[in-house]
C-alpha cells in the first residue's frame, strides 16, 4: 500500500497545527460558532446530538495494521473504547472532546493519517471496491488513482469552497462495489486492446432527498487526462452549481438542468484550455503510484484443500463462514476474508478498542499487514493464506467477527441515525437489531441468498436505502418516527445495472417493520423459482403483490 | 483604520488606501476603468483592459469568486491587481492567494495580525495553482522518506 514520504508528513504536520490554531482562536472566543463550523468540518469535526463526533480519513478505506491500532488507541483514550465503520470506508468516534481534537489529529498524523475533507462543501474521501488488489475479477486496482485524486483534492484552492460536498467513487472491477453510479462522479477504469488504463467517467448520481443514477460523460479517458479532466468538472460545478438552497447544490440538480450533453459541452469548453498542461499525469508519476500497490508478492502456498474440508464437516459454523464470508483471491492459496460487524444487539459498524487490536494482529500475522473497510460497514482481509483461515475464524469468532452473514439479510448497511446524528429524523440502530433479532436462523437466511438490507435514518441516505435490494427509510410525520420501505434497489454489484428502489406506499410504525419485512420475505420465498435471488424475483415480478400482502387487511 | 492587505514588491503590507479606486460594475464599465465582479460574472475578454479588478464574496464560504479569479489569470493572462472584497476572512486568504488575487479589503472585524499570518499556512502544496503552475510531482523529487 502507499506510504507517505516527506512530502505528505510535512503537509499532514502543518495542517494539525493550522488546525489547533483555529481550534485556539474558536477557544479564545475569535471565532464565531459559524465560522469555526466550516473550518472544523474540513478537519472532520461535526458536533452531533450528544457530543462532537471525529470522522477519520481511511483513503480508499486501505489501512495497516499500525495505523488500526493507533485507532483502537484513540477509542480508549480519547473515546468511550469504541468507533464506528462508516459507508464511506471511514472510521467516526462520536465522543471526543472538541479542545482534545487537535491532539488526536497529532496521534493520526504519527501512522500517517488524517482527518482532512472528512466533511464540509469540499471534495470528500474517496471510495473504492474494498476486494481492491486483491479481486480476481479486478482489470485495474483503483486505489493508484484513488491516491492520486487524494493527493490532487487535499486543500485544492479553487475547490474546498463548493455549493455542496462533493464524493467520488471508483471501481476496477466487474461488478461495481464501489457504487459509482450513486456518486457525484464515478470512474470505471478498465484496460483497451494496447495494454492503456481508461476510464469511464460517470457524473450526477447521488441518494439523499433526489436519488439519481449518474450519467455517462467520457468513455474511455486516457489515465494521464484523469486530473485535468477532473478539474473541468469541479471548475463547472464550483461556478454554475446552485448555492441558494442546499437541497439543490448537489452536482446532479446541475447535471440535469444542463442535461448531461450541455454538461458534458461546458466541461469540454473548459477542459480544451489546460488538456495537457503541466496537470497531464506524467507516466512517472502513475508508475510511482503504481508501484506503491503493487501487491505482495505471494509466496506458493498449500492450499490443503483436503484439510479445509475435513474441518468443514467438522465444524459446521466455520464451514457457513468459508460459503459466506471468503471470496477468491487471484492468487491461489489465497483468500479474501469479510469479518463481519453485524451481530445481533451491535449497532452494525460499531467496533471495541479490543477488536480494532485485534484485527490489527491479524492483518499483520494473516494478511501482510494490510486490512480494509467496506462501504458494508465491514472489515475485510485481503490477502489471506487459505491455510490459516480456520485459526483466523476461530479467533474471530472469540471476538464476535465472525458472523457467517456477508451479503445476507443480517449484513445490514445502517447511519448512526437519530440515537446520534442530529440530521436523522428517526432512529436506524434499533431497526437493524429488531430485523436481525427477528431474523436470527442461520438456516433461513443462509436461503434467502444474497440481500442487501439498507436503512439510512433520513433522506441524507446515509445507509444508502435506494439502493437496498430493501430499502428502509426513517422519515418523520407530524414528531413521530415512521419508516417508508423501499424495494429492487441495487448499486450495481449484482451483476444487472443499478436501479433505485421503489416505494411500497405508506410508512410505517417502527415496531410493525420487522412484521413488514417478515412479509416481504413470505412473499419472496412463495414465489421465487429455484436459486433465484430477492433482486431477480422482484425485478421479475413486480410490486403488486408484495403491495398487496403489505397492505392486506388482517382476517 | 487601515485595512487593505496587499503585495507589494516588498512582500504583503497592510496600508490604509488613500482613494480607493472608484469600482464600475459590468454594465457602466469602460477599459481601462477599475470594474467589480460579482462571484458569479462571466470573465469575458475585454476585462484584461480593467485597470483593476474587484471580485466581491457575499460570504467567505462562497467559492465561485476563486474559480472567475483563477480564469481572470490563466484565460485572459490579466495581470492588474484582482482584489478580494465582501465577506474577506482571515481563514480563507490562503486560498485566495493561491487562486491570483493580490489583495484584500479586511472587513474591520477582522484580525489584521491574524490575516498577515494566515496567507500561506503551508511550505508546499500538492496540486498546481495561479501561484505554482506546476503540481509538486512535477517539481519535488516524490518517494523520498527520512
Amino acid at each position: 500500500m502507499y506510504q507517505y514520504d516527506d512530502f505528505d508528513r510535512t503537509f499532514v504536520a502543518e495542517r494539525v497545527e493550522h488546525y489547533r490554531a483555529q481550534t485556539q482562536r474558536y477557544l479564545a472566543g475569535k471565532l464565531s460558532e459559524d465560522e469555526f463550523l466550516q473550518l472544523r468540518l474540513r478537519n472532520g469535526l461535526y458536533v452531533q446530538r450528544l457530543a462532537p463526533m471525529l470522522r477519520v480519513a481511511v483513503p480508499y478505506g486501505t489501512l495497516s495494521g499500525k495505523q488500526l491500532h493507533m485507532l483502537a488507541h484513540i477509542a480508549r483514550t480519547y473515546d468511550k473504547g469504541y468507533g464506528h465503520l462508516s459507508t464511506r470506508q471511514n472510521m467516526q468516534f462520536n465522543w471526543p472532546e472538541l479542545a482534545e481534537v487537535p491532539d488526536i489529529l497529532q496521534s493520526l498524523a504519527e501512522v500517517d493519517m488524517h482527518a482532512i475533507q472528512t466533511s464540509g462543501n469540499c471534495i470528500r474521501n474517496i471510495t473504492t471496491d474494498e476486494f481492491a488488489g486483491a479481486a480476481a475479477d479486478e482489470a485495474v486496482d483503483p486505489r493508484p488513482y484513488c491516491e492520486l485524486m487524494r493527493q490532487w483534492s487535499t486543500n485544492h484552492p479553487e475547490f474546498d469552497w463548493l455549493p455542496r460536498k462533493f464524493k467520488i467513487a471508483v471501481t476496477g472491477a466487474a461488478s461495481d462495489r464501489a457504487a459509482i453510479a450513486v456518486h457525484d462522479i464515478g470512474l470505471r477504469a478498465f484496460v483497451d486492446d494496447d495494454g492503456e488504463t481508461l476510464f469511464d467517467i460517470y457524473v450526477g448520481g447521488g441518494l439523499g432527498r433526489t436519488p439519481v443514477i449518474g450519467s455517462l460523460i467520457y468513455h474511455g479517458l486516457p489515465a494521464p487526462h484523469l486530473l485535468t479532466y477532473l478539474e473541468s468538472i469541479m471548475r463547472i460545478y464550483n461556478r454554475y452549481g446552485r448555492r441558494d438552497n442546499k437541497y439543490k447544490a448537489r452536482i446532479k440538480i446541475l447535471v440535469r438542468a444542463m442535461t448531461a450533453e450541455g454538461f458534458k459541452a461546458k466541461v469540454e469548453e473548459d477542459w480544451a484550455h489546460i488538456k495537457d498542461g503541466p496537470s497531464t499525469l506524467s507516466n512517472t508519476e502513475i508508475q510511482r503510484m503504481v508501484d506503491a500497490f503493487e501487491p505482495p508478492a505471494f509466496p506458493d502456498v498449500e492450499d490443503n484443500a483436503g484439510e479445509l474440508q475435513g474441518l468443514r464437516l467438522e465444524h459446521p459454523g466455520f464451514s457457513q463462514w468459508l460459503h459466506h464470508n471468503v471470496v477468491a483471491h487471484r492468487a491461489d492459496g489465497y483468500a479474501v476474508v469479510t469479518l463481519s460487524t453485524k451481530v445481533t444487539g451491535i449497532a452494525p459498524g460499531d467496533v471495541s478498542d479490543e477488536q480494532m487490536d485485534a484485527v490489527a494482529a491479524w492483518a499483520d500475522a494473516y494478511s501482510f499487514g494490510e486490512l480494509r473497510i467496506s462501504h458494508e460497514q465491514n472489515f475485510v482481509l485481503p490477502h489471506v493464506p487459505k491455510k490459516a483461515l480456520f485459526e483466523l475464524w476461530q479467533g474471530a469468532q472469540a471476538q464476535g467477527l465472525a458472523t457467517a452473514n456477508y451479503g445476507l439479510l443480517t449484513d445490514i448497511i445502517c447511519c448512526p441515525g437519530g440515537d446520534y446524528c442530529s440530521l436523522a429524523n428517526a432512529k436506524s440502530i434499533p431497526v437493524a437489531e429488531a430485523i436481525q433479532h427477528r431474523f436470527d436462523d442461520y438456516d433461513f437466511i443462509h436461503d434467502l441468498g444474497e440481500l442487501d438490507l439498507n436503512i439510512s435514518g433520513c433522506m441524507n441516505a446515509c445507509g444508502h436505502h435506494h439502493v437496498g435490494h430493501i430499502g428502509i427509510l426513517g422519515v418523520d410525520k407530524k414528531g413521530q418516527e415512521f419508516y417508508q420501505i423501499s424495494l429492487g434497489g441495487h448499486s450495481g454489484h449484482s451483476g444487472s445495472d443499478p436501479t433505485l428502489g421503489q416505494i411500497v406506499g405508506p410508512s410505517f410504525a417502527r415496531q410493525d417493520v420487522p412484521d413488514v419485512i417478515a412479509t416481504i420475505l413470505d412473499v419472496f420465498v412463495e414465489q421465487r423459482l429455484e436459486q433465484e435471488s430477492f433482486l431477480g424475483c422482484f425485478q421479475r415480478i413486480g410490486m403488486d403483490l408484495f403491495k398487496e400482502r403489505i397492505y392486506a387487511e388482517p382476517d | 483604520m487601515p485595512n487593505l492587505i496587499s503585495k507589494t514588491a516588498q512582500g504583503w503590507q497592510v496600508e490604509d488606501e488613500a482613494e480607493p479606486p472608484a469600482w464600475c460594475s459590468e454594465d457602466n464599465w469602460q477599459p481601462g476603468q477599475p470594474l467589480r465582479l460579482a462571484g458569479d460574472a462571466e470573465a469575458a475578454p475585454a476585462y484584461v483592459e480593467a485597470s483593476s479588478i474587484a471580485i466581491e464574496f457575499p460570504v467567505f464560504s462562497d467559492g465561485r469568486g476563486l474559480s472567475l479569479a483563477v480564469l481572470l489569470r490563466t484565460r485572459l493572462n490579466y495581470t492588474g491587481e484582482i482584489r478580494a472584497t465582501g465577506a474577506i476572512h482571515e481563514d480563507v486568504l490562503h486560498y485566495m492567494v493561491r487562486c491570483g488575487f493580490d489583495s484584500f479589503e479586511l472587513p474591520d472585524d477582522r484580525d489584521q495580525k491574524v490575516a498577515l499570518a494566515s496567507l500561506a499556512p503551508y511550505a508546499d502544496q500538492y496540486q498546481a495553482s495561479v501561484l505554482q503552475p506546476e503540481p509538486a510531482f512535477r517539481r519535488v523529487n516524490r518517494g523520498r522518506s527520512a
